[in-house]
């Protein structure tokens, strides 16, 4: 057992990142709305807790709170996380489709930028050496704190689903302007959907800034929030197990591939451009519909009206 | 801020910022006729400055596979001279024009004709951009490749005159790009507007149906449209090439996401839009004051930020009309 943990631990632990990344990105879409800002919101929190773990300024808390301390980190990064999504949601929210994406693009470049030439967040360099939650020994170890948020997260997703918030997110996504007019608040709900969203990334942030012991300003690129729409594309964007199944699948490619050496990035991409041609509902979408035949799909408008009025 | 420093940030604004403009109108062009932002854009873009520097120097010394091929053994017939290197420049464009066609039959005609969600089209070009970025660095490596100086006369600046005792420098470069862009809007304009096949393709971009039961071959003028895309974009490639040096497989990414502010900026699917956009975003970008130089990468980002959220439709575009 330690055998293949040490072996394939890093990588579980890794796939279990990438799903809880893709079930950030998952809430908003509930909605209706395609959001790219997760890796700003994971990279805020990842920020937040490695300050709050590295900065001399924390020595104290540090001192009195010991491993207490990383629990704060995870409520640090998931506040920053939710109240930057407020921050950003509610002006850039009134935006639909290509607009809210290119949006939400924006705030992750700016935030790059920012972060790219702050003292506090180490410039170009980052944060380094940041401790390891609990003095864990091991990277698998984080097993323990990605899995237990994952089960949370799909518990919660799931609840969600079936309460009235989430008939009524479905109902946005479906139809905004019917959904308004049988009295659902589009606004309120839209606001809601991306705060979840982002206070998942930015706690998620919180976790991995040790994990990953390092943190600097690739954490949020524009590459980032690609893969992690990829991933949550390519699993499927209707089912809590799409973001799970793509975001961990995606995350296995690369060492999987590890044999093809520098060709497994051009794979990489092919397999983006092979899934998105073949599996449109992606793969759990298909699975479902292995056990249950639908009608052919009606096809989606074209020009520039369908684009203004994606709804993934 | 000093007449001298006015100017010269004016004159370098204005530069870059045509450059800006016409790479933004390939995006703004697919966009127009499909409702889908090409995002391999920027690849292409990386793929035409590759394409002219191996026309004009036909070997990659420093890495990758290429390593060490020479295609001119005698030295490039296109290199020595601007004229050659002109030529070397369109044939370059032509070659990201025909890429940009294959990638419009890659990832996104099989879309296309089933009606499948823009949002999986978005995803498709993705991965075409990752596969030529990473081919390229596979196949001649990550390092910065620098046209030959004397392309464009580099050595000897095209103006530079003193005001209140500050020099003002123009470079040759930069006049070409100023002059280049242009020529391509003029040219552009005057196909989309004043000829049959313009006439054809704002047809398809109005209605795709309608225009196909007139007779008009929509397949064939989305091939068109991507060409044309390409070509402009393979053509700010080189551009950017000549004045700052190929700087990689990733030279295109940056732009790639840029070129996104100046088409929203401007008006999505609007090519005066796209024009006015990338000048104003080259010039915003010339005038961030020197210490704050590092977050002149933010400015373009910015700038969206703020349209979007006070006039979604850009500078220039049309408001979408919503489904009631």
């Amino acid at each position: 057992m330690s055998d293949f943990l040490s072996t394939y631990g890093f990588l579980i632990a890794t796939m279990l990142q990438a799903s809880l990344l893709g079930l950030s990105l998952y809430f908003p879409l509930q909605a209706g709305q395609l959001s790219l800002a997760s890796p700003g919101f994971y990279a805020l929190g990842g920020y937040a807790a490695a300050i709050l773990l590295t900065n001399p300024a924390f020595g104290g808390l540090r001192d009195a709170l010991g491993n207490g301390m990383f629990p704060l980190t995870w409520l640090a990064g998931a506040l920053i996380g939710g109240l930057m999504g407020v921050v950003v949601g509610v002006p850039a929210l009134r935006l639909r489709g290509i607009y809210l994406a290119l949006a939400t693009i924006a705030f992750v470049e700016i935030l790059r930028v920012v972060s790219l030439n702050l003292t506090v967040t180490g410039g170009a360099v980052g944060i380094f050496g940041i401790p390891q939650t609990f003095g864990f020994q091991d990277r698998w170890q984080y097993i323990f704190l990605f899995g237990p948020l994952l089960a949370l997260t799909l518990l919660f997703a799931r609840q969600l689903e079936r309460s009235r918030v989430g008939r009524a997110l479905r109902a946005l996504r479906e139809d905004e302007l019917a959904a308004d007019a049988m009295g659902v608040p589009p606004t309120q709900y839209k606001v809601l959907a991306f705060v979840i969203g982002a206070v998942l990334a930015g706690l998620v942030g919180a976790m991995s800034a040790p994990f990953l012991n390092t943190w600097n300003a690739k954490q949020g690129t524009f590459d980032s929030s690609i893969t992690i729409l990829a991933a949550v594309l390519i699993g499927g964007s209707r089912n809590i197990w799409g973001p799970v199944v793509g975001g961990a699948l995606l995350a296995a490619i690369p060492e999987v591939l590890r044999f093809l050496a520098d060709w497994r990035l051009v794979l990489n991409g092919l397999v983006l451009v092979v899934a998105s041609l073949y599996l449109p509902q992606g793969i759990v979408g298909a699975l479902e519909r292995l056990g249950r035949p639908r009608p052919p799909q009606r096809p989606a408008p074209q020009g520039p009206a369908a684009a203004a009025k994606v709804n993934p | 801020m000093e007449l001298s420093a006015l100017l010269q940030n004016l004159l370098n604004g204005l530069a870059i910022g045509s450059v800006y403009a016409i790479f933004a109108l390939g995006y703004t062009l697919v966009f127009s006729i499909l409702g889908i932002i090409n995002f391999a854009h920027g690849a292409v873009f990386t793929l035409g400055a590759y394409f002219t520097y191996t026309l004009v120097v036909g070997q990659f010394e420093n890495n990758g596979l290429f390593k060490g091929v020479n295609l001119f053994p005698g030295g490039s017939p296109l290199s020595g001279h601007p004229v050659t290197f002109a030529l070397a420049t369109l044939v370059g464009a032509a070659l990201a024009g025909l890429v940009a066609v294959l990638i419009e039959r890659v990832a996104f005609r099989p879309m296309r004709s089933r009606g499948a969600d823009p949002l999986l089209a978005l995803v498709s070009s993705l991965g075409v951009a990752l596969v030529i970025v990473n081919l390229i660095q596979l196949l001649v490596g990550a390092e910065i490749y620098n046209f030959p100086s004397d392309a464009y006369g580099e050595v000897r600046p095209a103006l530079s005159f003193t005001l209140g005792g500050n020099v003002v420098i123009i470079r040759t470069v930069q006049v070409v790009i100023f002059a280049v862009s242009l020529v391509m809007l003029a040219v552009l304009g005057f196909v989309i507007g004043r000829t049959k096949i313009g006439k054809a393709l704002r047809a398809v971009a109005e209605n795709p149906t309608t225009a196909s039961l007139l007779g008009i071959s929509v397949d064939r003028f989305i091939v068109i449209t991507f060409f044309l895309s390409g070509f402009v974009g393979g053509l700010a490639g080189t551009l950017v090439g000549t004045a700052f040096g190929v700087a990689g497989p990733y030279f295109g990414v940056a732009y790639g996401l840029k070129g996104l502010a100046v088409i929203v900026l401007g008006g999505l699917g609007s090519i005066p839009g796209a024009v006015l956009g990338g000048l104003v975003i080259g010039l915003a970008e010339a005038f961030v004051p020197a210490d704050y130089s590092a977050y002149k990468d933010a400015v373009a980002f910015a700038l969206l930020f703020i349209i979007l959220l006070v006039r979604p439709q850009g500078l220039l575009g049309r408001s979408a009309i919503q489904k009631v």
